[in-house]
């Protein structure tokens, strides 16, 4: 480990995933907004109207208020904490991208300093000019969309950019373009959901147009999304597919929420923005923001996990552990390639290493708690486990380390459980496949499901005495003899998990 | 143990020439300086005039005129600092990470801190004669100034770093041990009140044949030589404070570092003395013009002797010259043609602005930044 580790009680993930979601959400607004703004104008000149240009005056102070400082900031916000969480991962994109960023900082830099004109000169220019500087300041701000959206989908897909570490290679990888059509069309959702709420405070007639026109935003870039979101997905890579099915099944609820928000700010924009707008009051506007927020959220989310076990995908893992240092840590051993660990005994090593390589993802009590998923571990079996991260339920990364970091981790697992042994014998069998054998198995599942049900105990029992020769991948059972028992009698009755 | 744990360099090429990067991260470190102090400096000021308003109507006035340039100077010292902030990433990523670690729970209270300044700096925009939100303002941009300051000198000292993180591994740390952690600060925050001091006298000038324009000029020449003449001993301490190797580095290892020394003491007393004559006499434009442009090459020596002490600070640990470049040409052109057509198009739309000046101080700030 290179850097220290940040402690702060939540895993970094999180943190990062807080700040992120809080920036998409309004610099895709700062894209989308930007057209909407100018075209806006061009229809208040074009059919005179005075109260709509008013609205387009106020509507860009507020965009100016809203991107430029929040949008702004938080987006330096992001850079700050994968600084912190993700020293690694964060200095390979800077290796890799700087120049990349560079041209992004060109456009951000045209984009701020169009957005002040823009929203500060419509006392001091003339239309055409303003209007020009309107467009201007879309332009760039799309064109570093386009350009983040390059580092972005990187990290996702990395593609050729593997074997050539080449920039165009990564750039232009394999979700490029289907992602950057889907974030340019809910930059236009976003643009609609936030000219509701200047619009909401506006007075007869030029609300009901406004409110209409923003509203048709929200339905011609919402029915827009449907083929780039299906084309962004289908170029996943493969191992995405398995999560969402089998590994993690609740992502397929977290992928529903995200369609059933969408749909749902759709009907709402429909019914109350551009079919009788008269009827939109503040909940309602809120309640579309928060489908919007819903939608932003969940397609982010789905994509950090598709990368999973990933931060950068095939080349630095979630825990900031690059691949090619596996052979290393494996070799010489992980503590001793860990320039901040220093451990008095055993147990505080392995709590550390645990803090290095699980804490991108687990607390011991807190977020994805392991203490839980440990209840009834010994040292041996935890030690055992940690040799098949990979394939157990979920999308981890290979334990890094020789056996002695990996018998310190096991021991420090083994030591927050406070498993008692179990009294009632019917309740032992179930209760031994929770601790050994549900974090790669189900029963009647979908997650490489075990169907013993019928077969003779006595058979079960002897094939729970040779796992490690049925698969390499499995542990040795390490229970007792009246556990095993109670397993196979378990198994045999074929009870669900 | 001790053992000082320097994070090696990432295993990927530098994507650029060590000297491209260099002189980019200098360029947008002294245009960043220049639009932060106009913030910091012009927040102190602004502030200091709000509080004087009902005695003073012409420092009423210039608070009006600050605010309205405040929220745009903040924009462009983040834009301008995220640049800088990029390529001192490629070059000491390795140094600077770590440390930001050890400060985590300061360095992520800049994004917050940033956000409530800005809107501050708004909210005074809209209620002049309000002193509330600049305190707040004022605040949060000193606690922001030292957290960096904190950061860019634990950077440069590996060896404190264990310790730190033997005690708290919570980012709680500031780098108090650091023996120019103060004397640097106040030479940088001084400086922010001198230039901005100077930028107020730079718009008395353009304006000096009104009253207010007189006022301007005699205020804003006070308010850049009071702190330019205290910042002489608070960059004595400075130099002091330096570690000896560090020092002797500086006068002995290259002719550059005590040339730079020779200027960055000659070079502010030439500026004090043009600003004070273009106050006092009747040469006012040959004088400021010869102030400003000392105060300028002041400052980009200034940014020349920190890159030297950084450089001395880190050598035991980090030699760029030995890093390997892999450069990435067709990216690096596009940079720069992009770079260029960005700088025409913002020329394109601020022309015109200043053909027609609404207000002199806010139209020049915006295009001087």
């Amino acid at each position: 480990m290179n850097y220290p580790l940040w402690q702060i009680g939540i895993p970094g993930g999180l943190l990062i995933a807080f700040v992120a979601v809080v920036h998409v959400f309004v610099s895709h607004f700062a894209v989308g907004g930007g057209a909407y703004l100018v075209l806006l104008e061009r229809k208040a000149h074009r059919l005179n109207d005075a109260g709509l240009l008013e609205y387009v005056r106020k509507h860009s102070k507020f965009f100016a208020l809203l991107t430029l400082v929040f949008g702004a900031v938080t987006g330096v916000g992001i850079w700050f904490t994968i600084g912190l969480v993700s020293p690694e991962a964060t200095s390979s994109l800077i290796h890799t991208f700087v120049w990349g960023w560079a041209i992004e900082w060109v456009f951000f830099f045209v984009e701020i300093t169009a957005a002040l004109i823009y929203a500060y000169g419509w006392d001091r220019l003339d239309r055409a000019t303003h209007m020009a500087v309107g467009w201007v300041y879309f332009i760039a701000a799309w064109a570093s969309l386009a350009v983040i959206n390059g580092i972005i989908t990187y990290m996702l897909t990395p593609g050729r950019w593997l074997v050539t570490h080449a920039f165009w290679s990564g750039f232009f990888n394999p979700t490029y373009w289907p992602s950057l059509v889907l974030r340019t069309g809910m930059s236009v959702v976003l643009a609609g959901m936030f000219g509701l709420v200047t619009g909401l405070r506006l007075t007869s007639p030029v609300r009901e147009r406004v409110l209409r026109y923003a509203g048709i935003w929200i339905l011609a870039g919402t029915a827009f999304l449907v083929l780039p979101a299906r084309w962004y997905f289908a170029s996943f890579p493969p191992e995405a597919k398995t999560y969402f099915t089998i590994l993690l099944p609740a992502m397929q609820r977290v992928i529903r929420l995200g369609i059933y928000a969408a749909g749902l700010s759709f009907l709402l924009a429909a019914l109350f923005a551009v079919a009788k707008p008269a009827w939109l009051r503040a909940p309602v506007v809120a309640l579309i923001l928060l489908c919007g927020f819903t939608v932003m959220s969940t397609g982010e989310y789905t994509r950090e996990v598709a990368r999973k076990p990933f931060v950068i995908g095939n080349y630095i893992y979630a825990n900031d552990l690059r691949l090619a240092s596996f052979p290393g840590f494996n070799a010489t051993g992980f503590t001793a390639s860990a320039k901040w660990v220093e451990a008095s005994d055993q147990l505080a090593q392995g709590r550390q290493i645990f803090a290095i390589q699980c804490g991108a993802c687990h607390s011991a009590t807190g977020y994805r708690a392991i203490t839980p998923r440990v209840q009834g571990w010994t040292p041996d079996f935890a030690t055992d486990i940690l040799q098949h991260l990979p394939v157990l339920r979920g999308t981890m990364p290979p334990f890094a380390g020789n056996e002695h970091d990996r018998a310190a981790v096991g021991a420090y697992l083994a030591s927050l459980s406070s498993a008692e042994p179990g009294t009632n014998a019917a309740e032992l069998g179930h209760r031994v496949f929770q601790q050994r054998c549900s974090m790669c198995h189900t029963i009647g599942g979908k997650f490489r499901p075990l169907a013993l049900a019928g077969t003779d105990a006595d058979s079960i029992d002897g094939l729970l005495q040779q796992l490690d020769s049925l698969n390499s991948d499995m542990p040795p059972f390490h229970g007792t003899e009246p556990e095993r028992k109670a397993l196979a009698a378990f198994l045999q009755s074929g009870a669900a998990n | 143990m001790n053992r000082v744990p320097v994070p090696t360099a990432d295993p990927m090429p530098l994507p650029g020439p060590v000297w491209l990067m260099m002189a980019l991260l200098l360029v947008t470190f002294l245009l960043h300086l220049l639009a932060m102090n106009l913030t910091v400096g012009g927040t102190a000021i602004a502030l200091l005039c709000t509080l004087r308003r009902k005695s003073d109507a012409f420092a009423g006035r210039l608070a009006a005129d600050l605010l309205r340039v405040l929220p745009v100077s903040l924009a462009f010292t983040i834009t301008l600092g995220v640049a800088a902030l990029l390529f001192v990433q490629v070059l000491y990523g390795n140094l600077l990470y770590a440390s930001s670690i050890l400060i985590g729970a300061f360095w992520i209270a800049v994004i917050p801190a940033l956000v409530l300044a800005y809107y501050a700096t708004y909210y005074s925009n809209a209620h002049p004669g309000r002193s509330g939100a600049l305190w707040l303002a004022l605040g949060l941009l000193l606690g922001i100034g030292f957290v960096y300051v904190n950061n860019f000198t634990l950077m440069m000292a590996p060896q404190r770093w264990l310790a730190m993180y033997r005690e708290s591994a919570a980012g709680l740390h500031l780098n108090w041990s650091e023996p120019t952690l103060i004397p640097r600060y106040l030479h940088f925050m001084l400086s922010a009140f001198a230039i901005a001091g100077l930028i107020v006298f730079a718009a008395g000038v353009w304006t000096r044949s009104t009253e207010y324009g007189q006022w301007l000029l005699t205020q804003g020449s006070q308010w850049f030589v009071a702190p330019t003449v205290l910042n002489y001993v608070v960059g004595m301490w400075f130099l002091m404070a330096l570690p000896k190797n560090v020092l002797l580095d500086l006068f002995t290892g290259n002719l550059l570092g005590a040339a730079l020394i020779g200027l960055g003491l000659l070079l502010p007393l030439a500026a004090i003395m043009h600003i004070v004559l273009a106050a006092k006499t009747e040469k006012t434009l040959l004088h400021a013009r010869l102030g400003v442009a000392a105060t300028l090459l002041t400052l980009v020596v200034m940014v020349g002797l920190r890159q030297l002490v950084r450089n001395a600070y880190v050598s035991p640990f980090v030699h760029l010259s030995e890093l390997s470049v892999s450069s990435q040409w067709s990216v690096i052109a596009l940079f720069l043609i992009l770079f260029v057509a960005g700088l025409a198009t913002v020329y394109a739309m601020l022309r015109p602005l200043a053909a027609k000046p609404a207000d002199a101080v806010a139209s020049r700030a915006a295009a001087g930044d």
